[in-house]
């Protein structure tokens, strides 16, 4: 029964240390990669959810249609969450070299200018 | 043409546009590309206003790629269903964009044109989420609107701040848009649907359990965040601060609104039904967040002295008491809601296009450095004052009767405390705004307290000192404002909301609509109330705001008035907890998730 | 707030996290089996209405076309958004010299034959993922990111002219703004046969065949030419701003 439910206490678990690393961080670049890895616990859920035992991949070139295959969407989702991660990155990886550039700093609590 | 073929359009072609900008921006020269982007901004004006006009009286469904549902009622395609509510915030949209775009006429010279394109793509993502109906389709537009906010919030990257400012606000929603994430995979999970009209048949009204609370928890979150609500709202007020005013006018005008939006849309699509058994306690709960937002959004506003600082701050109180538009779970409410959207989006797009002319001007941002420097813009300062009492709800105001039609609504439950949180945070943000256009623009008493945000300078937009505010900065902020006004002036305004509310509400209606292909019901029109109470009230915290800001600018004058130092030094803990450490607004964001889902558990098993 | 109080705040809504999921997740259905009519109508039809054997690339690119429009330009507004953080000017010496990319390459001999032969696998490679979406796992996005390395293993092969002419050609900019206008326009090209947005409206040809299923393999290639010009800006924007910065550093 536990096994069942594996996945989703995977997923949970990834997400809440990545939450722990963002809120702990000392560094920006780790702050962003924390958010990544926050990502992969969206990504671990769905595929969970979508999985069906003794199903295979949803490519129907050859083997017949009726065979069962694990769910499509919850790939399509996936591909389009991969997406938007890559590019989320890339803009916050981007303002980091930029801060760094500019105040020549990457800690947070150093580049801390509007308060209050 | 009919409307079939409106509809993708104003989502197509300002993308289109906006690759094409991108591409030529380089050759064909800043003025071109201005004017090409203007040009595609206001088509789309005319475009959402022609859907607004065919879906006056019945929504209507478009189903992308001609993916017409399945007999069953299983939708294999994406779909956009349009009605009054959704096409009116669109039509919002793209006025505030064109009013952005003519204002940034004379200002970013060096951009390198990928300004316009960035604010085309902004555009359209906020069109397509005002009209989506499925559930995914609405997260992908939620993240294109973001990642072009971010794009646009770090403009100005030359100062530091900018990039706090940014990286903030993309650290704190995109762990918002992760939370919807998972929301959407647990209702895939239990549903296999992911149109919205599907998803609710397929709950139907049993009662909710665990996990299409964590669901609506999660969901709500995430939505909440974009939305700006306490303890989500950190991000803000250091976004704000230093976006371009253009830019803050379309943050504050519709994108924070359109989060409060998304939360109605899913309430009542697809949870209305489970959570029908305890709607009385979800109403208190939201009611309690709403005020506490009001609440604390009112006492940080006026504790700033940052122009645009304050202005955030009062986007987020308002957006609090925009909240309970939703929060009351009622149609009158809604509709209530809807005209304090549109009106507020008019006004405080004109107040932030004004605190641009200012920057501008004067090349500083701070209350304290802008003493009495303002003397001789007369007709800035007159927007400023009229948009001051437009953030009161006075008369001429389409506030005004967004506000009746909640305070109505919070009456009918036993709620009618909230009408108080209404007075309470107008008189605050109405003062604040007051107090300091009396400083910058009259020079009246002594220089503001100077404190640690205001002293973030706005770095020049353009090099050269302009002597005079351009026409095409001024037509733009007047233009806003007066339409703050004009709403209120629409005949049957109140009924027409309430009617196109319960078409919103209507969940049997919608699903039968969206996967069977019937048309709704239209709603008879309800009986308008007295406005008198609400003009009453408004006159009292509008009168009131006047002699706050008074009383904080003369203060020295009378030892009386010492009080209003205090206030507008802030409670040194609330400040302290806005402490520009993305950590920290992490941390309030899980608090707040825990503490939410906490009382779902408890309240609404 | 300091470091010691915001991590204790955090574990505490980190219990009461832990505690809302476990309520929550409990009521998931087992893993094993998924629910409901969207996945299973879908692995029945796709087949046969768009001949398309993928149907991850069906869903992707026809079904739910409307979201990947979404998804390509959010690709888009980040290339924009990173152009516009890392723009010329604003810099404290603008009448430094442009920075050369040869001044800061390491190059060895084992990495500069490996990368060369690599170069023309990667290209082939590249195509024939983004050409066979509709048939076989992969498709625009992939085949796209395969491509968009390729210049970069021609760099690190220590032929820096040729990287330079690939990135700084217009080109490059053309693929990604007409990559992604492109999708928009295929949409609208739907319109005119008074069809609603983005409906297939190319033949579908046999199932199997390279050139089957209408749009979705014009899509595909279209999506593929994007994310090869977006990752190759992204990629060009990178490096100048890192070596500029390494430079100033260094003298």
């Amino acid at each position: 029964m536990i096994l069942n439910y594996l996945a989703y206490g995977v997923a949970a678990w990834v997400f809440l240390w990545g939450l722990y690393g963002i809120v702990t961080s000392k560094n920006l670049v780790h702050q962003v990669v924390c958010l990544a890895i926050l990502q992969t616990s969206t990504y671990v859920l769905l595929l969970a959810i979508g999985f069906k035992v003794g199903g295979t991949a949803p490519i129907f070139a050859d083997i017949p249609v009726g065979a069962p295959v694990v769910d499509p969407l919850v790939q399509a989702l996936m591909l389009t969450d991969v997406v938007v991660e890559g590019t989320v990155m890339a803009l916050l990886l981007s303002m980091v070299v930029k801060a760094n550039e500019v105040a020549g700093t990457v800690d947070p609590e150093e580049l801390r200018i509007m308060m209050g | 043409m009919s409307i079939t073929t409106y509809i993708p359009l104003p989502i197509a072609i300002p993308l289109v546009v906006a690759a094409f900008l991108a591409f030529t921006g380089k050759w064909i020269g800043r003025r071109a590309c201005d004017t090409l982007a203007i040009a595609c901004a206001a088509g789309n004006l005319f475009l959402t206003l022609a859907i607004l006009r065919g879906v006056w009286s019945q929504p209507y469904v478009y189903w992308f790629g001609n993916w017409w549902p399945r007999p069953g009622g299983v939708a294999l395609g994406i779909c956009f269903s349009i009605d009054a509510i959704g096409a009116s915030l669109a039509l919002l949209t793209s006025i505030l964009t064109t009013a952005g775009l003519v204002f940034s006429w004379w200002i970013f010279e060096e951009t390198e044109n990928h300004f316009q394109p960035l604010m085309l793509i902004f555009m359209a993502a906020m069109c397509g989420f005002s009209y989506t109906g499925d559930l995914f389709n609405l997260f992908v537009f939620f993240e294109l609107m973001s990642v072009s906010a971010f794009a646009l919030c770090g403009l100005k990257t030359v100062e530091p701040a900018p990039l706090q400012g940014a990286y903030n606000f993309a650290i704190v929603n995109t762990v918002g848009a992760f939370m919807i994430v998972i929301g959407i995979g647990l209702l895939y999970a239990r549903t296999g649907a992911l149109n919205l009209a599907q998803v609710g048949r397929s709950l139907g009204s049993t009662r909710a359990d665990s996990l299409v609370l964590l669901a609506f928890l999660l969901i709500a979150v995430g939505y909440l965040t974009k939305a700006a609500i306490v303890p989500f709202h950190f991000w803000l007020a250091d976004a704000h601060a230093v976006a371009p005013s253009p830019v803050c006018v379309l943050f504050s005008g519709v994108m924070v609104e359109l989060g409060i939006y998304a939360v109605a849309r899913i309430y009542w699509t697809i949870f209305s039904g489970p959570l029908a058994a305890h709607v009385g306690a979800l109403r208190e709960i939201l009611l309690l967040l709403a005020a506490l937002c009001a609440v604390v959004g009112a006492l940080m506003c006026f504790a700033e002295h940052h122009l645009k600082r304050l202005l955030a701050f009062s986007t987020i109180s308002h957006a609090g008491l925009t909240l309970a538009g939703v929060g009351l779970l009622t149609s009158k409410a809604l509709g209530g809601f809807v005209i304090y959207v549109l009106s507020h989006g008019a006004i405080k797009g004109g107040l932030f296009l004004c605190a641009g002319i200012v920057a501008h001007r004067l090349k500083r941002i701070g209350e304290d450095h802008l003493h009495g420097r303002g003397r001789g813009m007369w007709f800035t300062a007159a927007l400023f004052i009229l948009g001051a009492f437009g953030l009161a709800g006075i008369l001429p105001f389409g506030t005004l009767l967004g506000e009746s039609m909640i305070s109505d609504a919070a009456r009918d439950f036993q709620q009618g405390w909230f009408q108080y949180v209404f007075v309470f945070a107008e008189i605050l943000t109405a003062g604040a705004v007051l107090r300091a256009s009396f400083r910058i623009f009259f020079g009246w008493g002594d220089p503001a307290p100077t404190d640690e945000s205001s002293r973030v300078e706005e770095g020049p937009e353009t090099s050269e000192p302009h002597n005079k505010t351009p026409i095409t900065m001024l037509f733009p902020a007047a233009a806003l404002v007066v339409l703050g006004i004009a709403i209120c002036f629409w005949p049957q305004l109140r009924s027409t909301a309430d009617g196109a509310a319960q078409t919103f509400v209507n969940q049997p209606g919608y699903e039968d609509m969206v996967l069977d292909n019937t048309s709704m019901a239209v709603p008879a029109k309800p009986p308008e109330e007295s406005l008198a109470g609400s003009i009453l009230r408004s006159s009292i915290a509008g009168s009131l705001a006047l002699a706050l800001a008074l009383g904080s600018v003369f203060r020295k004058r009378l030892p009386a008035l010492s009080f209003t130092r205090s206030l507008e030094m802030g409670n040194r803990a609330l400040r302290t907890l806005h402490s520009g450490h993305p950590g920290d607004y992490v941390a309030w964001q899980s608090l707040g998730t825990a503490a939410i889902g906490g009382l779902f558990a408890w309240f609404l098993r | 707030m300091s470091g010691r109080t915001r991590t204790i705040l955090f574990l505490i809504s980190a219990a009461g996290l832990a505690a809302v999921f476990a309520w929550g997740l409990r009521n998931l259905p087992p893993m094993g089996d998924y629910r409901g009519p969207y996945g299973y109508v879908l692995t029945r039809v796709a087949v046969y209405e768009r001949h398309a054997t993928d149907t991850v690339n069906a869903i992707n690119y026809d079904y739910r076309g409307f979201d990947t429009l979404g998804e390509e330009f959010i690709l888009f507004a980040s290339v924009l958004g990173v152009l516009l953080l890392f723009r010329p000017g604003g810099r404290e010496d603008k009448s430094k010299k442009r920075v050369q990319l040869e001044d800061a390459l390491p190059v060895s001999d084992t990495l500069r034959v490996g990368m060369q032969a690599m170069a023309a696998t990667m290209i082939v490679f590249g195509v024939y993922i983004a050409v066979h979406g509709q048939l076989t796992p992969g498709g625009g996005f992939q085949g796209g990111v395969i491509l968009a390395t390729v210049p970069l293993v021609v760099y690190l092969s220590g032929n820096v002219k040729t990287f330079e002419a690939i990135v700084s050609n217009p080109l490059t900019t053309l693929a990604e703004c007409g990559g992604a206008g492109g999708y928009g326009i295929i949409g609208l090209l739907a319109l005119l046969g008074g069809a609603h947005f983005l409906t297939n409206f190319v033949p579908l040809g046999k199932t199997g065949d390279v050139f089957s299923s209408g749009t979705i393999a014009v899509i595909s290639v279209t999506v593929g030419i994007e994310v090869a010009g977006g990752f190759l800006v992204l990629m060009q924007s990178y490096l100048r701003e890192i070596i500029e910065e390494r430079l100033q550093e260094g003298r």
